[in-house]
């Protein structure tokens, strides 16, 4: 197994834990935009101590966290460099003969990076404190609308619970088909790339097989519940505010209004 | 009063080239509140005739009607599904939601219950289950026998008269499948109509009627006393006889007067106890003639030195799979490992091929440290050949041939030796040439799961591994397997390992037994030193050959028997020593 803690849901009991799955949602795009809104380090500085707070809220170990940051660590200094590259600019900081580094460029790599990482992290506080079948409850209720205009919400929502309920099946899977193919000499880690493309056949045709087979099983299996789509259906949980969640959304309103006011104190 | 009846049923696959008739004029008829096992070899119908019953399959012409519904007549349908609900043979493709509770509730959403009412039925179903403390638990964590059990729940749930298992514990271990089976007869109590699918006997005798199933038809069909005394009729039907009936076939053969129809072991003691008189045995008269200690003439071809493996070690996932174990294997010999699920029976035969690493410890082939030169893995990989568990699931090419010369063409050979190879690993496992060029994937169970053997055979280990070789098969490739397995360990004298479940394989075929429980050996030694725990087995989740529990009763009322005796002849010739 490995380390991945980006977005795996981490089991305890908190504030944040017990919102409803639609607050947080709702607060993850809040944050996005506001995200998108802060133009200026001040901002940044409440986007940052806002989140801070959260975690803290939702007792998770700072630790754990940046840790699923690192995971993305190439990409972060992928994008860094790039921006402090490409980005225009005056105050000529570095001359490099073919390319200047300047301060603006420089400070907007910062900024951008900063974007990134505090995206990161929000999203991941979303999926670390949310289980998955409360999430898609809360993307099925909040998309529900759209069921005027054909969209199939129900469906798409059982979907990704059923995609949810076999991931960890079908990673076992795959980790036992390596080995059993590991024990028939095959190689994964080594030749062209080309020929480690071709190493990954026997692995991926078993695997495909094996998921339309249980596929198969699956829907003999919930018809043989009476599954027929949404007619007539009722739900076991109804999302539900709560008092907490109206005051989660009155912070994460004034928490908006905030960044977006920084603007007017800079300008 | 029947529930289930069907009238002259006639169901038929189509494929391009013909069509085959998988159900030939069922006539049948099923009490409400009865217990009806059907039998009958892999492809003989059972399934197909079992998804009549709540209208998966409609009937290509005749009828089946439940509660006197039609499952021809589409308004019927949910409520046909209600009212008999299924429990399929994969725990994991059944269940839909991601938390327990929640997949208790699938039916009953789908049937419009209130929030309210789904809220005591899931309490009630899963209180009839036993799973009361698993409310809100992922499934992925739950063992096979736990999520059958989830399964069953989900149907209890939507209060249904009749309930179809299909092979619900063929993918299970003995502890799992003994809490399925007592779910179930918990079930008939209430008064449900139970019809159960399977291929083990055991789980039969206790039917109110069994129904035998070929080609499509219904060949048996009687109380299960009079199905098991007919033995032309089960070897025909490819069959076997439960554990206790065939004792009795063998204590008649050798000259014992006893019904040949006994199938449960209080019935059998009950006729000893008659027949035979305490007084006739005494402690002397014990007979040591079992081979207690292995007899060591070879060389150790597998060491397992101190071996300790720890999951995710640093992380708050961390979990001690394997500790401290230290184990010798035997050039030639026949090594049975068995433990529950969970016990580190798979983890510690994935050390011995280098698939994992031990956190401490070591392993040696032939004295050599098989994880001190990476350059060598394929060498040992080659010498060290590991069965998965369902090995068939792992073919992929487009031929049989093809498949099974994966690993030798891996391994580098010549063309010539590649084939040379393939050819006599196929013949091994009993796959003629007419196979060689068909797809894998057209196979039968069990000729697909032979292919696959097949694929680690001809990389011609020194040290063939099986895990579970027999899981899901039907008696007769069960039969068929284990013999090849036995035949070839004869024929080449190499060692085998197998990890195994069914005790009576293990019993039959093994020289030695390491028994794992919680990551640490239990017991090591032969099958009858291993075999005579047999409630310290049973406390750990293992079961032992129904042979040893009787000797266990029959030691209870006063016989004095060896209580190392663990096969049907072994057991004959043993009471039958009483009486002289």
């Amino acid at each position: 197994m490995k380390s991945v803690t980006l977005g795996q849901y981490y089991p305890i009991e908190s504030k944040i834990h017990s919102l409803d799955a639609r607050v947080k949602l709702i607060g993850v795009i809040i944050f996005i935009i506001s995200l998108f809104v802060a133009t200026n380090f001040l901002a940044y500085g409440i986007v940052g101590i806002f989140l801070y707070f959260c975690i803290k809220l939702a007792k998770l170990p700072l630790k754990f966290v940046i840790k699923g940051v690192r995971a993305l660590g190439y990409v972060i200094v992928f994008t860094m460099v790039v921006n402090v590259i490409f980005s225009p600019g005056e105050i000529i900081l570095l001359d490099l003969g073919f390319f200047n580094i300047t301060l603006e460029a420089v400070l907007w790599g910062i900024l951008i990076t900063l974007r990134f990482v505090l995206l990161i992290i929000s999203s991941s506080l979303l999926t670390l404190t949310t289980s998955p079948i409360n999430l898609t409850g809360a993307i099925e209720t909040l998309l529900s609308p759209f069921k005027k205009i054909k969209l199939p919400v129900h469906e798409i929502a059982m979907m990704m619970t059923i995609a949810l309920r076999f991931i960890p099946t079908l990673m076992e899977e795959t980790d036992k088909i390596t080995k059993a193919q590991m024990s028939r000499g095959a190689e994964f880690d080594s030749g062209s790339i080309a020929k480690r493309v071709k190493s990954l056949i026997p692995i991926l045709i078993p695997l495909f097989v094996s998921a339309f087979r249980r596929a198969d099983d699956l829907a003999m299996a919930m018809e043989a519940r009476c599954y027929r789509g949404d007619i007539n259906r009722t739900k076991l949980k109804e999302l539900r505010y709560t008092k907490n969640d109206v005051i989660a959304y009155a912070i994460m309103f004034i928490f908006l209004l905030l960044v977006i006011l920084t603007n007017f104190i800079y300008y | 009063m029947s529930i289930l009846k069907t009238k002259d049923l006639i169901f038929e696959y189509k494929t391009s080239e013909i069509n085959y008739r998988a159900l030939d004029n069922i006539n049948l008829d099923i009490e409400k509140g009865s217990f009806v096992v059907v039998l009958g070899h892999n492809g003989s119908g059972k399934s197909t005739l079992a998804k009549h019953f709540n209208g998966l399959f409609v009937p290509y012409s005749g009828d089946v009607f439940l509660n006197n519904l039609n499952t021809k007549n589409e308004d019927n349908i949910w409520k046909i599904r209600q009212s008999c609900g299924m429990v399929f043979q994969n725990p994991d493709n059944q269940i839909i939601a991601t938390m327990v509770e929640e997949d208790v509730a699938f039916g009953l959403e789908n049937i419009g219950i209130e929030p309210e009412e789904m809220k005591k039925r899931i309490n009630f179903a899963l209180n009839s289950v036993n799973m009361q403390n698993f409310r809100d638990s992922i499934p992925s964590t739950l063992s096979g026998g736990q999520k059958q059990r989830i399964a069953i729940a989900g149907i209890l749930a939507m209060k249904p008269e009749c309930i179809i298992f299909d092979e619900p514990t063929a993918m299970l271990d003995p502890i799992g499948r003994r809490d399925v089976i007592s779910t179930i007869h918990n079930l008939i109590k209430e008064g449900i109509t139970v019809v159960l699918i399977t291929h083990f006997m055991e789980e039969a005798i206790k039917a109110d009627r069994i129904i035998v199933m070929d080609k499509g038809k219904i060949v048996m069909d009687d109380i299960p006393k009079n199905i098991f005394s007919d033995i032309e009729k089960i070897k025909k039907y490819s069959l076997e006889l439960p554990q206790i009936t065939e004792l009795a076939n063998e204590l008649n053969i050798l000259g014992l007067d006893i019904p040949k129809n006994i199938l449960s072991i209080s019935e059998m003691v009950d006729f000893l106890k008659n027949v035979l008189k305490v007084e006739d045995t005494k402690k002397e008269n014990w007979k040591e003639n079992l081979k207690l200690e292995q007899e060591i003439t070879s060389n150790k071809i597998l060491e397992i030195k101190d071996l300790n493996h720890i999951y995710s070690k640093g992380t708050p996932f961390e979990k001690t799979a394997l500790k401290n174990i230290n184990f010798d294997i035997y050039e030639g010999s026949f090594v049975g490992i068995i433990g529950h699920t969970g016990s580190g029976k798979s983890t510690l035969v994935q050390h011995l091929n280098s698939l994992l690493k031990p956190t401490s410890g070591n392993i040696f082939l032939n004295g050599e440290d098989i994880n001190e030169d990476k350059k060598k893995l394929r060498s040992i990989r080659q010498n060290i050949g590991l069965v998965f568990q369902y090995p068939e699931h792992q073919l992929f090419e487009t031929s049989v041939f093809k498949d099974v010369a994966y690993g030798p063409k891996n391994m580098g050979f010549s063309e010539e030796e590649i084939n040379k190879r393939v050819v006599s690993a196929l013949e091994l496992v009993g796959i003629s040439n007419d196979f060689f060029e068909k797809s894998p994937f057209d196979l039968s169970g069990g000729q697909k799961r032979r292919v696959a053997i097949a694929g680690i055979l001809a990389m011609q280990p020194k040290v063939l591994i099986l895990d579970e070789p027999t899981a899901g098969l039907d008696p007769i490739g069960r039969i068929e397997i284990l013999e090849q397995i036995n035949e070839l360990h004869k024929r080449t004298k190499n060692t085998v390992i197998i990890v195994s479940h069914s005790m009576e394989d293990i019993a039959k075929l093994t020289d030695s037994i390491l028994v794992l429980n919680n990551g640490e050996i239990k017991y090591t030694g032969t099958p009858s030193q291993v075999f005579s725990y047999t409630y310290e087995l049973e406390k750990i989740g293992l079961s032992v050959p129904v042979i040893c529990y009787l000797m266990h009763e029959l030691n209870k009322i006063g016989f004095y028997l060896p209580k190392n005796i663990f096969t049907v002849k072994e057991a004959a010739k043993a009471i039958l020593d009483i009486k002289k």
